[in-house]
């Protein structure tokens, strides 16, 4: 039952996912990379990370693919005509240097995934006998919030630091060129 | 799971949803009512006594009015708007715990169809999903005062889902838990060691701050920019017509019940009422905390009309500044004085 729910969110998480990356309508793409989300917060539910899944919504359907939609809707129809004209074809010359950064991530994550061997990995076997597990109806966000603020803090404080260098550049663009300087 | 508890669930989520979709039917109609009474009005009265079945008419007359889709619409997305707008008002109910267990023929029956661990941030989820329908019905009409509606429904809604999550943060910091279900039963009877147990009393500026965006994001006034019709002819659904038109003013009466549904449960105890200890039959207590909390949300419902015949609309830079320098601040300076408070006096 649970096999078939995880085939089922990998197959439209997958399927959507490449719509977005090769359809030639920005519009259409924008609307499966919403599908995609979905897809992957079910993929998140399924993994018991329930606190991840529902985040995720709240902030990329929620809020990014929002402002996405807000940046389509404010520019005019032709420029957005004009953007899918540009892109010809999936596979083509001019696309050579992003396929072969792909490729090669693609062949890292295969060699990673092979010689990884998931089931006997030793810290997963440590925590099997140390029956560190999370049942199912548990809850994860008391350690998750926990650890945020204790052994994970200096990331978390770093990650607060480039948010606000993002808001102090998106301030700066947005600022309007004092008289002088026009 | 057995099957007969697959069934209950089935059963309730199907009464959940047709109370929902009768509240809301119910909701225009004591909307003209109340509307009516607030202008001297008699309001309407024909269909059937006192017009009880005026939702009925109204419902009637919207599927068999003509459905007009503008040649230059984007037909596929002008369809989908009106029905993501009715679906992410209907899933919100999924996790509001309606009252205690009922316990019938040895067989305890949750009134509640999930009580998921994140229950907060699914409606946090649900919320934030509700500005979709409007964006995607607004976007594919392809007319410039629907996409201006529609725009401003998205920064409305997005800058008031910030002061909405950090109101909800202070709250979080009180009840330790993000399962309304738990949120609920901490909230026992009326009065307990020594003070009120519901949350607002807890929470007096949380709860203000909340209630000030439930109202911004659904729509509704003195908020209702999205569909000002003294500028946008109709907003967001200027180009819609019969039942189409209908899910969206459908979809708003929804959005009110669950969001008052949502309040009552947050802040006024939810299905817990005074004296509730007295009464020793569980399952008596079960069925009369539905009362109340069905009271508790009419009451809600009834505030939101009685502002929006009261107040008249912001005018938008004064709901922005509202949103941002205003409840924003407010919301910050409340985390950290109940921050300083559970600190010190706990």
């Amino acid at each position: 039952m649970i096999k078939v729910f995880f085939y089922l969110m990998a197959f439209i998480t997958l399927a959507s996912a490449l719509v977005v990356a090769a359809g030639k309508n920005l519009v259409r793409s924008l609307f499966m990379f919403f599908v995609t989300l979905f897809g992957l917060a079910g993929l998140y539910v399924l993994a018991l990370a329930d606190f991840v899944a529902v985040t995720q919504i709240v902030i990329y359907v929620g809020g990014i693919l929002v402002l996405i939609l807000f940046a389509f809707m404010l520019s005019g129809k032709e420029a957005l005509n004009k953007v899918s004209v540009q892109a010809d074809g999936f596979i083509s010359l001019k696309n050579a240097p992003a396929l072969l950064l792909a490729g090669l991530f693609l062949v890292i994550m295969f060699n990673v995934v092979f010689k990884a061997q998931a089931d006997n990995l030793p810290w997963v076997q440590a925590a099997i006998s140390n029956q560190n597990i999370m049942p199912v109806n548990g809850t994860g966000i008391n350690h998750i919030g926990v650890n945020l603020m204790t052994r994970y803090l200096l990331p978390f404080e770093v990650i607060s630091i480039l948010l606000m260098l993002a808001l102090v550049g998106a301030a700066h663009l947005s600022r309007k060129p004092k008289e002088d300087e026009v | 799971m057995e099957l007969i508890d697959l069934l209950i669930k089935i059963a309730l989520i199907i009464v959940i949803f047709v109370i929902s979709l009768v509240v809301a039917m119910y909701s225009t109609y004591a909307e003209r009512k109340i509307a009516a009474f607030f202008q001297d009005r008699v309001g309407p009265n024909r269909a059937g006594p006192w017009g009880i079945l005026q939702p009925l008419a109204d419902g009637g007359k919207m599927f068999l009015k003509e459905e007009i889709i503008p040649t230059n619409a984007t037909g596929f997305l002008f369809i989908v708007g009106p029905s993501l707008a009715i679906l992410t008002a209907c899933i919100g109910s999924a996790v509001i715990p309606w009252g205690q267990n009922l316990e019938i023929g040895g067989r305890v029956i949750p009134l509640q169809v999930t009580d998921i661990n994140v229950g907060i941030l699914y409606i946090f989820g649900v919320v934030s999903l509700g500005v979709y329908g409007i964006m995607i019905g607004g976007w594919a009409s392809n007319n410039k005062y629907s996409l201006l509606g529609a725009i401003r429904a998205a920064s409305q809604n997005i800058s008031y889902e910030i002061s909405m999550g950090l109101s909800i943060i202070a709250l979080l910091m009180v009840t330790g838990t993000l399962s309304l279900g738990e949120i609920a039963k901490q909230q026992h009877g009326f009065w307990a060691d020594g003070y009120f147990s519901w949350n607002v009393f807890k929470q007096p500026l949380g709860f203000l701050l909340f209630i000030v965006c439930a109202f911004a994001e659904t729509n509704r006034s003195p908020f209702d920019l999205p569909e000002c019709e003294t500028e946008l002819v109709g907003g967001y659904h200027t180009e819609y017509s019969s039942m189409k038109l209908g899910f969206y003013l459908f979809a708003e009466y929804i959005n009110m019940f669950i969001s008052s549904a949502v309040m009552a449960t947050l802040y006024f105890g939810g299905y817990n009422f005074p004296f509730m200890d007295l009464i020793h039959s569980p399952n008596l207590v079960a069925i009369l905390g539905v009362v109340a909390l069905f009271i508790k949300i009419f009451m809600f419902i009834f505030f939101f009309m009685w502002v929006r015949w009261t107040l008249p609309r912001f005018r938008y830079d004064q709901l922005m500044d509202l949103g941002w320098k205003t409840l924003i601040p407010l919301a910050i300076a409340n985390i950290v004085l109940t921050g300083i408070f559970m600190t010190f006096f706990k």
